[in-house]
């Protein structure tokens, strides 16, 4: 037996136990039997060892390059090196879905174990909308649209290869199961308000056992944003991170909706308020995620990640009416449950910041999504051809962007209910010093534009609440505990990570936002076709074409031009390339990149003399502060690691039940 | 009321989302038809490949002129060639019918030398700036434009063609009396 | 007090930084050139702009702008020339024709709307925010015994 015929086996007897799950789930929560939940927990488990063991057979049968499977002659050949022959997993449409279903299992399985004991009916039938959720996309990896085991009769000698692109750095390795973690981690909160929702239940049950699921599925879509921006930059050689291509903007929106709700879930916790609108952003983010799979795999818009086009878009998209009906239909239903208590606090209070800021990252996401639909939805109404791109997103998002910084400094700085001048004076006077040294800053060092101004000033603001919050914290503890200033502050996260994690992921988006605005204002670029041994200047630095050679490997040649780089007290070579793989007719290019703390130096290949090698055209853009935007989102990742890791049980915690972030989410 | 309003809103909003989705699918995205058609030819004049003069596209008003992009390095272009070759030949005495073939992004030598090796003997020109393509709005080769002897740019091909759309093309443009 | 000068003078600083940062000045021919290529879709790019796509499209289409800045013509004209030849579809920004105006409309009704529907659900500040409540100051007082308790 082939790792292909186990493989396809294991896939279809997953589905039927994937059925014999939901059925099982489905019955234990409406007879409330136990027996049936360890049944449903049985398959759980049996589920995720099939899909398991499906993707092992994949990656196995990529790794021996075994072209009996289309699957594997398409993505890969005898010459893909074994890293991204084991990575051709996620690099087409069929892989990645079977990726997406393993994950899938994961959860279900974690779900149907951690989450039935503590509320078992709520669990429960969460259990139940994940084997459903599950069932489907078993259902999608046996069908012909989507299945990854299709044989050929005739294997050829030889695969066609992966993907150019996909095959250029080892980024691909961690951006997309990152971003499917975190695409497929929504249906957890999902599942468990549409429970709560069938259930009829007025609580927040499924706000507290989801929290940590939430906070968990939109970390790991953030740093698979920011890694995916890093593979961009480093394989496109376009010098840039982000183009609002259709589908960055797919992966953009779950990711601003699950930001809003994790700052509204809060008020829900404080105050008992926005209890229809937390279900409706929950819902939001995952069909959002759903809504992104299927721009990518239907193959309607044009994308630099689309798949091939295939089948599977008529299915998904029958997969996303039916998730919107469901949920939507639940939500209207049963909103009239859901009245809120009392008002919300005064416009300077914390409740209504993070409603402001929900507003704000609403109007962000119906933003994009606008934009990226608009051009479908005018060639349906009137056949005009247009595009939207990046100067429509920037002059929309950016302002949204800024008014976003704005409410992160002052949000977390107010009182719950409202705060009064003397609070206002107390929180905000420092912080407003810290602005003004940042709008000079940007002044001073060049940094043109308004809204590059507007974010220097806005990200010492925030820098200096968060410095401040920390200071008192470890002040406080100081004089309580006679701690230590790095001992308090570490016993801040220890005690109170959900808070004090909070604030690290602000300090990682202000690096984001201030990378972001530097490298968007500062870069300049220049081309120059270039004699070995002349150089060009831009920037104050000095580019040097020193020789142009060939390198040929197995499964690629290439051109490479080595080039030196001096100025500002460094010296550096850098090598870009024209690439050429036997499956693609054009050379890729591959960018020669100079990191650094102050400027990238980021030079592009763009054309040689092939007869000689007497002339290379280089072209090169220094792009300042770029890297700050990688650190800044691995601090956003730690951020997130601190507030969801659990705090210490204390025995304070029954005083103040709903204030403690030491609730388990399981 | 306004919590009506606002549940209408979504209801919109979602079955509007799904309609625009499905009718996605009725769309090919390769298909872009935005352009030049049905507007006056743009005026160009370019060398010749083989160096031997220069020729401006204005001078052949009251032809129908067959205007075809064209590179070797690309792929279609060589697949495409018999059938321009065939069509070429049939319309050779016709004195009312020209074809001529534009470069397209790469060197006069490499031109030329597809131009011999695939037998091409119409005109060819060089575009070394890439000018001629933009302003027929050209996206990639291989593209074919059918230009009226009203010096109307009549219709357009993108991508590969065959001899019955090309003979086709011609015909639709020919005045009757030439037939 | 003393806070409030410092508030009030940082504040002034930013405003100044801000005006600064908002004063016109001319646009060099480089800046126009960047300006006009951000804006122009390249053509065989997927959705790349012309000033950033590395192709050789894109490269021939910076020559022409820069050439069209040289000999003096407007942004528009410039924009109107590509127009001609891709028609709006080269514009990554769709100009304010037919329906277009929706994508401008619907980000601002959201903001304005949303802000509103979140003000109506709030409540004027009250006088009596700044002393906490007898229930306040108890559970403030047991929280801090419990943690000195936990920590000892």
């Amino acid at each position: 037996m082939s790792a292909g015929d186990l493989g396809a086996a294991a896939l279809r007897a997953g589905v039927f136990l994937a059925l014999w799950g939901t059925g099982a789930a489905v019955y234990a929560a409406w007879k409330r039997d136990g027996r049936a939940l360890a049944s449903a927990k049985v398959a759980a488990v049996v589920v995720l060892g099939l899909v398991g063991l499906a993707a092992l057979s994949m990656m196995f049968a990529l790794a021996t390059h075994d072209f009996s499977i289309l699957y594997v002659a398409q993505n890969n050949a005898r010459e893909t090196p074994l890293f991204y022959s084991i990575i051709g997993l996620w690099a087409a449409l069929e892989g990645s879905i079977l990726l997406w279903t393993a994950i899938l299992a994961g959860a279900t399985a974690f779900v149907a174990f951690r989450g039935t004991a503590a509320i078992p009916r709520l669990g429960t039938t969460a259990v139940a909308v994940l084997f459903a959720m599950l069932t489907f996309f078993l259902l999608l990896v046996t069908t012909p649209a989507a299945d990854p085991f299709v044989r050929l009769a005739f294997p050829p000698d030889n695969g066609a290869g992966p993907n150019p692109l996909l095959q250029n750095h080892p980024l691909m390795a961690l951006h997309p199961p990152l971003l499917y973690l975190g695409y497929v981690l929504t249906s957890v909160p999902f599942a468990y308000a549409i429970a709560s929702l069938i259930l009829g239940e007025g609580g927040d049950r499924w706000l507290v056992a989801t929290r940590r699921y939430a906070l968990v599925s939109w970390a790991l879509l953030g740093v698979g944003i920011v890694a995916g921006a890093w593979w961009s930059y480093a394989v496109l050689g376009w010098g840039g991170y982000w183009a609002w291509d259709p589908v960055e903007n797919a992966a953009i929106m779950p990711w601003l909706t699950a930001t809003a709700y994790l700052h509204s879930v809060m008020v829900e916790e404080k105050r008992r308020l926005l209890r229809t609108w937390n279900l409706a952003l929950v819902v939001a983010t995952f069909s959002l995620t759903i809504l992104g799979t299927f721009l990518t795999r239907s193959g309607v818009v044009n994308s630099v990640h689309s798949f091939t086009q295939s089948a599977l878009g008529p299915i998904l998209l029958g997969y996303l009416v039916a998730i919107l009906v469901v949920s939507v239909g639940l939500l209207l239903w049963r909103s009239g449950r859901l009245q809120d208590r009392g008002p919300v606090g005064t416009p300077l209070s914390r409740e209504a910041i993070f409603l402001f800021q929900n507003v704000v990252f609403v109007a962000a996401t119906l933003t994009v999504l606008l934009g990226t639909l608009y051009p479908l939805i005018a060639e349906a109404i009137s056949g005009a051809q247009l595009s939207i791109g990046g100067p429509y997103f920037d002059r929309v998002e950016i302002p949204l962007a800024l008014a976003l910084l704005f409410l992160m400094g002052i949000g977390p700085q107010l009182p719950w209910h409202g705060a009064s001048r003397m609070t206002l004076e107390r929180q905000f006077t420092v912080p407003l010093v810290a602005a003004a040294g940042g709008a000079v800053l940007a002044l001073v060092t060049g940094v043109n534009g308004l809204p590059a101004v507007l974010t220097y000033a806005l990200g010492a603001f925030v820098a200096a609440t968060v410095v401040q919050e920390f200071a008192r914290g470890a002040r406080a503890r100081g004089i309580l505990h006679g701690e230590a200033p790095l001992t308090a502050v570490g016993n801040l996260f220890r005690r109170n990570g959900r808070r004090y994690g909070g604030y690290v992921v602000h300090l990682g988006i202000v690096l984001v936002a201030v990378a972001v605005a530097t490298s968007q204002a500062g870069s300049v670029d220049a081309e120059k076709t270039l004699a070995p041994g002349e150089t060009l200047v831009i920037g104050g630095y000095t580019l040097r074409l020193e020789s142009l050679r060939t390198v040929d490997e197995a499964q690629r040649s290439s051109v490479v031009a080595d080039v030196l780089i001096t100025g500002h007290g460094a010296s550096e070579q850098l090598h870009p390339a024209l690439v050429q793989y036997p499956n693609s007719a054009a050379a890729v290019g591959s960018p020669g990149i100079g990191a650094g703390l102050r400027d990238d130096l980021y030079t592009i290949l763009a054309a040689f003399d092939q007869r000689g090698f007497a002339w290379a055209t280089i072209r090169v853009r220094v792009i300042p502060l770029v890297s700050w935007l990688w650190v800044g989102g691995l601090v956003v990742g730690i951020g997130a690691l601190i507030a969801g890791l659990p705090a210490p049980r204390r025995r304070a915690s029954a005083v103040l039940p709903v204030a403690e972030a030491s609730a388990p989410a399981d | 009321m306004a919590a009506k309003l606002v549940r209408g809103a979504i209801v919109v909003a979602i079955l509007g989302l799904v309609v625009t989705l499905a009718f996605a699918f009725r769309r090919d995205p390769h298909d872009i038809r935005t352009g030049t058609v049905g507007k006056p030819a743009p005026e160009v004049s370019l060398d010749r490949l083989d160096g031997s003069g220069r020729v401006a596209l204005g001078d052949l008003k009251g032809k129908v002129v067959v205007l075809n992009f064209f590179a070797s390095w690309c792929l279609p272009c060589t697949e495409e060639n018999p059938a321009l070759v065939h069509v070429y030949e049939r319309y050779r005495a016709s004195d009312d019918v020209v074809m001529i073939g534009v470069n397209y992004q790469e060197t006069r030598d490499n031109g030329l030398a597809y131009v011999r090796r695939m037998g091409m003997s119409w005109v060819t020109l060089a575009d070394d700036d890439g000018r001629a393509a933009l302003a027929y709005g050209v996206f990639g080769p291989p593209e074919t434009f059918f230009i009226g002897p009203d010096g109307v740019i009549a219709g357009r091909h993108i991508g590969w063609i065959d001899e019955a759309t090309l003979i086709a093309g011609i015909e639709a443009i020919r005045p009757a009396a030439a037939r | 007090m003393r806070g409030r000068i410092v508030a009030g003078l940082a504040l002034l600083v930013i405003a100044a930084a801000l005006v600064l940062a908002l004063r016109p000045h001319e646009a060099t021919a480089a800046e126009r050139v960047d300006r006009i290529t951000s804006e122009l879709r390249c053509p065989v790019c997927q959705g790349l702009s012309v000033k950033d796509s590395p192709s050789e499209t894109a490269r021939q289409m910076r020559d022409l702008v820069v050439q069209r800045v040289g000999e003096g013509k407007t942004d528009a004209q410039i924009e109107d020339e590509f127009r001609a030849s891709y028609g709006e579809w080269v514009l990554l920004a769709p100009p304010l024709v037919s329906w277009n105006g929706v994508i401008w409309a619907v980000p601002i009704l959201a903001l304005v709307g949303g802000v509103l529907v979140a003000l109506r659900r709030m409540r004027a500040a009250p006088s009596d925010l700044e002393r906490p409540t007898p229930r306040q100051l108890a559970e403030l007082r047991e929280r801090v015994r419990a943690e000195e308790a936990a920590d000892a």
